[in-house]
Parts: C-alpha cells; sequence; structure tokens
C-alpha cells in the first residue's frame, strides 16, 4: 500500500482515501467534530486543520488544510503539531465556544463530550466573546431522544444521519448564518427506529437519549463488551453500569455486524438487566404442592432421587430449550439428555423468520426473530421444525422427565398442558413464567449481562459476552447448573468455566469444529461449517 | 480621455436598438452561432483560450481552461449553467444585459453549449430579477419559435434546450457548488472540492458554470478575428473589455464598458465625472464589497486583474463603490459585516460565527463602547476566517475587516478616544 508522512511517520492509505480516514485508521489522532467513516464528508466543522508542508510533488499547500476532505498522496507530508495547526485548532474551537452555553454541570454528556475534550487539550482557556449568547431552546425531536439546540454545534451528522443511514430525511437544516438550527421537518417527532444512534453520534450534549436523560454521570460508569440479545442480529455493545445498575447500553463497532449502529428497541433490553421483582431468586421444590425455597444441595439431590426412581427409558426424556440460551448451555443440556439418559430427545422453537431488504443497511440488522442463539441451536442440531410437529409426537408417547430450559413455547398451552402430566419436570431458568407453575424442581440461572456465554448470531458468526453486573446471590449461570446436574447424575465430565465448555464443543459439535475461544475476541468469529437452510426470509423491500 | 469601448454594449448603446430576436439578428446576431456549427468543438474551446477570456463572476478564471477540465467519456451528459445570480453588492452589469440585450447572452450560452457538449443549458437567476426573468423567458420562448432552440437549429444536427430557473434569493447560491446544491431542489450550501464541478457537478454530472458577462463575451470572440481583437483590449492576461459597475458618491454612476487599461483614476473622475457635491475622495472599494478597501491616494492604477493583485487587492466583479470624505467608515463596515453575517449559509464554523460576532463588536464601536482591546479584536476574529472557511465567502468577509482596520485605523479611535 502507498504511504505518506504524518509528523515524520509513515501511515498506509488505500488508494483514493482521505488524509484523516487513514489517520484515525492508523490509530493516530487528529481531533474532528463532523467527520464520521459512516458518513459523507462536509468538511464544515474546521477542526481537523492540518498543515501539508509537501504536497507530494515537493511543494507546501498554501493554507491549512482540512484533513477530512485531503486526498491522500503518495510522498505527501503532513504535520499536525506545528504552532499553525495548533493555532488553527485554538481558532476553530474558540468560534465553536462563542455561542455554547458551557452548560457541563447539567450537561449528560459532559465526560463523554468531544467539545469538552478538545476546549481542555485545543482551546484557549478563555474567552474574548462578551455578549449574551445565540438562545434556541429544546425540542422534542423523537420518540427516544430529545435535543438541546443551544448546545449544538451544527456539524450535521444528525442531518446527514436522517439522509444517508436511515434515508428517512426527518431531520434537516433551517436557517442561514449563525441562526442555523438543526430540527425535525414540519415540527414533527422522528419515528424512525434507530434515533439512538443520533445521541451517540451526536459530538455534544444536543442530542440525549430520553432514556438515561440526568440518570448517571458518565464518568461514573463502567463497560463490558457484550452483545444486544433483542433479535438474532448480535449487534455489539459496551452494557455501561454503575453499582451493581445498568444505565444503558451502547453499540460497540464491528464492521462485520452492525457497523456502528444500534436500534432503539435493542437499548431498551438493557431495562431487563435491572428487573429484580420477577426474577427466580433462589432454588425452589414442590413440598405437598407447593413451589418452595430450597437449597442448591437439596434441589440436585431430590432430582437425582426421583430420576433413579423413575428409571426412564431414553424416549421418556425430553428436554425443551429456548433460543435465548448461550451456546454452551445448549451444548450442556445436549450432553446431560445424551450422557444421563442416553436421549436425544431436545427440542427448540424454530418458527420461521425475516429480515428485510433494502438499500439502506441499518433496516437489515432487525430481525423478526428476537432471540439471539437460534443459529446455535441449528449448528448443535437441536430438534424442531416450523409447525412443532415432531415435538408434538414425541409428546403423544409416555414422558418421565422433562427439562425445560428458559422460557420455550411459551404460548402453546397444548404441549404444556400434557408435560404438566409428567412426573419429574425441571425447570431451569432466570424469570418466573409458566413453566415454572408446572415445575417440580425449579434452578434459578443468570441474565446474560451476569454471565459469560457465546452466542451465534445470523451470520453464524460466533460471538461472546463479558460478565458486566454481578447477579443474585443464590442463582448460578445455566452451564454451571447443567454440568452439576451431569455430575449428579453420575457423569464423569466436569467443566468449571466456558472456555473448557466451549473447547469440549469444538471436539463434538461439527459446526464448531476448528474455532478456538480464544479467536472470537471483540468482534466474533464466523463458523467454517455454516448450517445452510437457516430459515430466513426476505421480507419486503423497504423504501 | 478615457472612453467606453462598445464589444458588449454595442446594442445596449444604441438607442434605437430592439432587443427582441428580430431586432437582435438584424445588428448581426446569431452569426457567430451559425459559423461556429461549422467548426468542431474542440477549436471553439481553443479559440476561447486564445483570446484570453477570465471569467468576470469574480474569482477571473481563464475560461477556456475551465471547459478543458470537464471530464469526458464518462457516459454522463455534461451540463452548462448559466451563474446570473448576481449578488455581490455593488454588482449590476450582468442584469443589464440580460434586461438589455437578452439575445446576446444567449447566443453566447449557445456557442458555450456546442463547445462543451451540453445538450440542456440552464441559466440560474437570481430570485429578485424580476424584470430579467420575464424577459428572458421572452427571449428563450422566441428562440424556440425561431427553431434555434431544440433539435437541429440552422441544420447543424445538434440539439439543445435552455431552462430558465429562478434563485430564492441567496448570496451563497452566487458560489458555484451551492448553485448546482440549489438548483437540483436542495438546501443551497457550498460543497467540499475536490471534486470540482467540471468532474461531479450538476446532478453529479460534468459541468461547467459561467458568469452572465463572460458567456456574452464569446460571440464577439468567436466571430471573425474576434479572438485577436478581444486579447488586443487590454494588457497581457487581461483581455477584452469588461462592465465595470461604478456607484457611490461620483456624479455619473453606471454601468460601462471599459477596456483593461483605464486607470481607476480616469474611472472615477472621467467616466463618473469625479466626486460628487465637490467633496474629496476617501476611499474606494475596488470589486465588489468583499474586496479590500483601497485609500484615495491609491487610485492611480490600472483598473484590471493583475495591477489590483499586485497591490494587495482584487477586482472581482469590478464594481467599483467609491466614497468621500463624508463617509463613515465603521458604519460602511459596519453594513457590510452585517450583510455576510446575514448571508454566510452557516455549516462551517469560523464563518458562522465569525461574521455575526464581528458585526457585533462593530455595533459595539458605534454605541461607543469601542475600546483598543476590540479593536484588536475585531481585527482577530476577521483573520481568523481568512482561508479557515469552506468557501470563499469566509475571505470575503473577511478581507474588507482586516482592510478597514489596517487603513483607516483613526475612525474606529474616532469612536472611543476621549478628546
Ligand atoms: S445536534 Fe449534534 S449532531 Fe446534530 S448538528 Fe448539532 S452537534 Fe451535530
Ligand atoms: S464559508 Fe460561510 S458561506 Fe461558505 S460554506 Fe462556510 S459557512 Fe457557508
Ligand atoms: S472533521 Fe474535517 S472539517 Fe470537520
Amino acid at each position: 500500500m502507498p504511504f505518506f508522512q504524518i509528523d515524520g511517520e509513515p501511515v498506509e492509505y488505500e488508494p483514493g482515501e482521505k488524509v484523516l480516514s487513514a489517520v484515525l485508521r492508523s490509530g493516530k489522532i487528529i481531533p474532528h467534530y463532523c467527520y464520521h467513516p459512516g458518513m459523507s464528508v462536509v468538511a464544515t466543522c474546521r477542526m481537523c486543520l492540518v498543515d501539508v508542508i509537501d504536497m507530494g510533488n515537493g511543494r507546501p499547500a498554501p493554507k491549512l488544510q482540512t484533513a477530512c476532505s485531503l486526498d491522500a498522496m503518495e510522498g505527501m507530508k503532513v504535520e499536525t503539531l506545528n504552532q499553525k495547526v495548533e493555532e488553527g485548532q485554538k481558532l476553530v474551537n474558540e468560534f465553536l465556544l462563542v455561542n455554547h452555553p458551557l452548560d457541563c454541570p447539567v450537561c449528560d454528556q459532559s465526560g463523554e463530550c468531544i467539545l469538552q475534550d478538545y476546549s481542555f487539550k485545543y482551546g484557549s482557556g478563555k474567552s474574548e466573546m462578551d455578549y449574551s449568547k445565540r438562545v434556541n431552546g429544546w425540542r422534542d425531536i423523537g420518540t427516544f431522544v430529545a435535543m438541546e439546540r443551544n448546545r449544538c454545534i451544527q456539524c450535521s451528522r444528525c442531518d446527514r444521519f436522517t439522509r444517508e443511514i436511515t434515508g428517512t430525511n426527518e431531520f434537516g437544516m433551517f436557517n442561514r448564518g449563525h441562526e442555523l438550527t438543526l430540527d425535525t421537518y414540519a415540527d414533527r417527532p422522528m419515528t424512525n427506529k434507530f434515533q439512538g444512534n443520533m445521541a451517540d453520534i451526536c459530538p455534544v450534549g444536543a442530542i440525549t437519549e430520553k432514556e438515561f436523560r440526568f440518570k448517571r454521570r458518565v464518568w461514573k460508569l463502567k463497560k463490558n463488551y457484550s452483545i444486544c440479545t433483542g433479535c438474532s442480529s448480535g449487534c455489539n455493545v459496551t452494557i455501561e453500569h454503575d453499582r451493581n445498575e445498568v444505565f444503558r447500553l451502547k453499540p460497540h463497532e464491528n464492521q462485520n455486524v452492525n457497523k456502528w449502529w444500534l436500534c432503539d428497541e435493542g437499548r431498551l433490553t438493557y431495562r431487563m438487566m435491572n428487573e429484580r421483582k420477577t426474577r427466580i431468586p433462589r432454588p425452589l421444590g414442590r413440598v405437598e404442592g407447593n413451589l418452595e425455597g430450597v437449597s442448591w444441595e437439596e434441589a440436585y439431590g431430590a432430582i437425582v432421587k426421583r430420576v433413579k426412581e423413575l428409571k426412564p427409558f431414553p424416549h421418556e426424556v425430553l428436554a425443551l430449550t429456548d433460543t435465548r440460551a448461550s451456546n454452551e448451555e445448549l451444548f450442556l443440556l445436549q450432553k446431560l439428555l445424551k450422557e444421563g439418559f442416553s436421549s436425544d430427545n431436545i427440542f427448540c422453537p424454530l418458527p420461521k423468520w425475516g429480515q428485510s431488504e433494502s438499500d439502506f443497511f441499518i433496516n437489515t440488522l432487525i430481525t423478526t426473530d428476537k432471540t439471539p442463539n437460534r443459529a446455535g441451536a441449528l449448528a448443535l442440531k437441536i430438534k424442531g421444525d416450523e409447525k412443532n410437529a415432531k415435538l408434538k409426537k414425541v409428546i403423544e408417547g409416555e414422558l418421565k422427565v422433562v427439562f425445560i430450559l428458559g422460557n420455550p413455547f411459551e404460548a402453546e398451552s397444548e404441549i404444556k398442558e400434557i408435560i404438566k402430566r409428567t412426573q419429574l419436570v425441571v425447570h431451569l431458568g432466570v424469570f418466573h413464567n409458566s413453566w415454572g407453575e408446572i415445575a417440580d424442581v425449579v434452578l434459578p440461572g443468570q441474565y446474560y449481562s451476569e454471565k459469560e456465554g457465546t452466542y451465534t448470531n445470523k451470520h453464524q458468526r460466533v460471538q461472546s459476552t463479558e460478565i458486566a453486573i454481578q447477579a443474585l446471590r443464590r442463582t448460578r449461570p445455566e452451564w454451571q447448573i447443567l454440568a452439576e446436574l451431569l455430575q449428579s447424575l453420575g457423569q464423569t465430565s466436569c467443566f468449571d468455566s466456558v472456555p473448557q465448555v466451549f473447547a469440549a464443543m469444538v471436539q463434538e459439535a461439527k459446526a464448531f469444529s476448528g474455532v478456538s475461544f480464544d479467536e472470537i475476541g471483540s468482534l466474533g468469529i464466523e463458523l467454517k461449517n455454516k448450517t445452510k437452510d437457516t430459515g430466513m426470509k426476505v421480507l419486503v423491500k423497504q423504501a | 480621455m478615457a472612453e467606453e469601448t462598445l464589444v458588449l454594449f454595442k446594442n445596449i448603446r444604441n438607442p434605437k436598438y430592439d432587443k427582441s430576436l428580430a431586432g437582435y439578428k438584424r445588428s448581426g446576431g446569431f452569426k457567430s452561432l451559425k459559423k461556429v456549427f461549422g467548426m468542431k468543438p474542440e477549436e471553439v474551446v481553443q479559440e476561447v483560450k486564445e483570446s484570453g477570456l477570465r471569467g468576470r463572476g469574480g474569482a477571473g478564471f481563464p475560461t477556456g481552461l475551465k471547459w478543458s477540465f470537464m471530464a469526458k467519456g464518462t457516459g454522463k451528459p455534461s451540463y452548462l449553467i448559466a451563474n446570473a445570480d448576481e449578488s455581490e453588492p455593488g454588482t449590476c452589469k450582468d442584469r443589464e444585459l440580460m434586461l438589455k440585450d437578452p439575445h446576446l447572452f444567449l447566443e453566447g450560452l449557445m456557442i458555450s453549449s456546442y463547445a462543451i457538449g451540453c445538450h440542456h443549458a440552464y441559466v440560474y437567476v437570481r430570485g429578485e430579477f424580476f424584470p430579467a426573468i420575464k424577459t428572458l423567458n421572452a427571449a428563450v420562448g422566441e428562440l424556440y419559435a425561431d427553431g434555434l432552440l431544440g433539435t437541429n437549429p440552422l441544420g447543424s444536427g445538434f440539439k439543445l434546450d435552455i431552462t430558465i430557473h429562478t434563485g430564492a434569493g441567496a448570496y451563497i447560491c452566487g458560489e458555484e457548488s451551492a448553485l448546482l446544491d440549489s438548483l437540483e431542489g436542495k438546501r443551497g450550501q457550498p460543497r467540499v472540492k475536490p471534486p470540482f464541478p467540471a468532474v461531479s457537478g450538476f446532478n453529479g454530472c460534468p459541468t461547467s458554470v459561467n458568469n452572465v458577462e463572460t458567456l456574452a463575451c464569446i460571440p464577439f470572440i468567436l466571430s471573425d478575428g474576434g479572438a485577436e481583437a478581444f486579447k488586443s483590449f487590454g494588457p497581457q492576461n487581461n483581455s477584452g473589455t469588461h462592465l465595470v459597475s461604478l456607484s457611490g458618491h461620483v456624479n455619473c454612476p453606471g454601468v460601462y464598458e471599459l477596456r483593461m487599461d483605464v486607470s481607476m483614476k480616469d474611472i472615477i473622475y472621467d467616466i463618473g465625472g469625479g466626486i460628487r457635491d465637490g467633496k474629496k475622495l476617501k476611499g474606494v472599494i475596488p470589486g465588489g464589497s468583499s474586496s479590500p478597501v483601497m485609500k484615495a491616494d491609491e487610485v492611480d492604477v490600472l483598473y484590471n486583474f493583475d495591477d489590483l493583485a499586485k497591490i494587495g487587492t482584487m477586482l472581482g466583479s469590478a464594481a467599483m463603490m467609491v466614497f468621500d470624505e463624508g463617509t463613515d467608515i465603521v458604519k460602511l463596515l459596519h453594513r457590510i459585516t452585517r450583510f455576510y453575517a446575514h448571508e454566510s449559509c452557516g455549516q462551517c464554523t469560523p464563518c458562522r460565527e465569525g461574521t455575526h460576532w464581528s458585526s457585533q463588536i462593530i455595533q459595539d464601536f458605534l454605541r461607543g463602547n469601542g475600546s483598543d482591546e476590540k479593536l484588536k479584536r475585531l481585527y482577530r476574529v476577521g483573520g481568523n476566517m481568512l482561508g479557515t472557511t469552506l468557501c470563499a465567502l469566509g475571505d470575503a468577509a473577511a478581507m474588507p475587516i482586516q482592510s478597514f482596520v489596517n487603513k483607516f485605523p483613526e475612525e474606529f479611535r474616532k469612536y472611543y478616544a476621549t478628546l
């Protein structure tokens, strides 16, 4: 690849690339506001000024250039640290603060505001503006975000977002000159499903998420990599939390999955992470018809005892799972049936799902499959079909032991009715649901923000989650519960970490062969042996 | 004794001239077009290059060269857009041409379209020019009726349509890329360059945007021996006659057609008939309100691109604004600065904030709140817009501020110094 020099160091670029883009990719920094790698270049904030001392032809550029719109050229020499550049940055920042309210103490962006950071780093520290500032006021611009127009620095990222990313054209520029404001057209609040991204890309506190406003100062938030489990796209996120409470999900860039974006519905899934009321707080066992709190040992003991009494044949054992469980959990459940009962009666719901085809990438992010791991279940060959016909056939015969993981077939009362009659129903779950009502033993699992795990998204990319917050004291991650059940039932396999389970899965499940846990990293890795038919149908093309 | 040289105004200066198509033809119109249809387009461009014609819109870029930059073989149509959004304060020459001799300009537009292979030309007229819009529409109607527009004019096999498009009255839409955005139906604001319009202009196609007066020069240049004659009308690199919009405190303001080797002094005292009411000259804004101001003792200079550039100012759109000793410089600068604050499109930071802030500072002086410190600040804020903005409007706003403060500092001090 050709290269140019920046402050004496070589930077590679792709032909046709702009200087700023190449520099940012190389990990170096040139301050900028209006440039966003996902949108067109407008070169209007003028913050990315650089001094071109050699344009590649031996001659310097006559004046400072904006790096975001400057074509990279072989042999070019660019300086970003000299006095001329510093003065340029200082003057641009001064202009940006001339009409900025400087209300950082009450602004949610404070702490992650680019204007604040740059003013500190490149600004002059004093203002010579002594007239009253421009006042535009607050606007309710959308269902998910609100706008404090006084703070806006007119970088037009939001304007380009609805034009180029969602194609909804709901947002635009109004008036001219120093009265230029950004607002929705015809005073109508925006309705696109991706408004939260506008809060992310707004470099200042002009657009903020309603959901997060005034909740927490951002520097208190701790961040963990994870994925959004709101649908089968598996968008990469950071879970941002403080004192064991989650405050928001933010997209985490992954060019192979969600690029820079996240949908609003996905953002709201953070609420479930803080849900306490409907959580199963401790193991429960049925004592004289009522579910009562028991210890883990009592629960496992009771299960083993019943299994020994019932001595079920393989076809009398059944496991049902939803596709929200992680790869490891599905794998261990399968193992439990196979090694504990020589059975392969494991089913999950597999309705058809759809994804819209669209000229705008972002629209393809939302799928109708609202579970994160359907592809994982398919890879592990967990049974199921669109109409649940195979499952219905199995439950026609006699059943003695049933394991339920999560909340599968929640709307299928017919299936539930039949399973209710079974002698032993063990339910592993995070929240109270109707399966708990018919279970004999309920084992409390953990929500995905509280445990490790890997999930396989719609493109059959395996991605992992980190432990973000601490789980309730008497719950255990499902993979651990399943491993302990295996042991209690006398099996020798012993797992005490997710990577260990993953390694076993790679050995035993063909679809996962050739993948290692370490390779997953923060960006995931695609399966090498892909399932051909994932049950996807393309929905009508969106405008 | 300076006098007019009539090329563009040949018809207009004739009191009996009839500006209809028939009248224009009677006075020799469309001969050049006919001749051009017998030439190759490249030859036409070459001829224009040789004439040394430089754009009359303000930047003074060689027209032939501009055309030769047009991307070829892209498979996309080429466009020619006449920039008739004349709005630089003090400039009123294009309006004269459109109003009083529309066919001269249209013939130029047609020849130029042929030269660059454009089959649909647009005239982007400033929205407030109601009479000119009417005249142009009528003239285009006549051309269609006569068969000079549409398919196969004069049996040439060429095809050309012309659309008159009216702007909505924004100064910034005179900037060529903002004009294109506006013409495309978008908010008119300058684009990032590159790509230049010659590569990706109107609807992403190769486009040339030319000023009305520039296009009006074309029929003469393409007439027999025209290019040579045109070149002879001024010093080297400053070819041809140009229209000077003379305004301000002179006895005879107006639009005059002059060679490029006439001095400013002659223009003011001879052509313009001297300063009004026998007063003394204080200064001149030489080329539209954005050009750096000149003091009275600087006016003994030839009025053309290069000679003005040599003394640190510019010809711009050749709009000369003359002011006498009674003029309040601070008020004048305030007016100019307010204009740019009002007309800034606002997308880029230094111009959006700087134009408004500097006009606030000048207002402070007018209210008696000036100080040495504020004068320095005004100079600094103005300078900070210079060369840091996306389009030339930032520079246009900065140059008057800096030159006024440089050349007339005592005028600002008058407002706050304790006597
Ligand atoms: S609201 Fe934010 S993103 Fe939009 S222009 Fe203003 S500062 Fe930029
Ligand atoms: S310099 Fe002024 S007019 Fe030109 S693009 Fe920037 S803000 Fe708009
Ligand atoms: S990032 Fe280059 S001008 Fe804004």
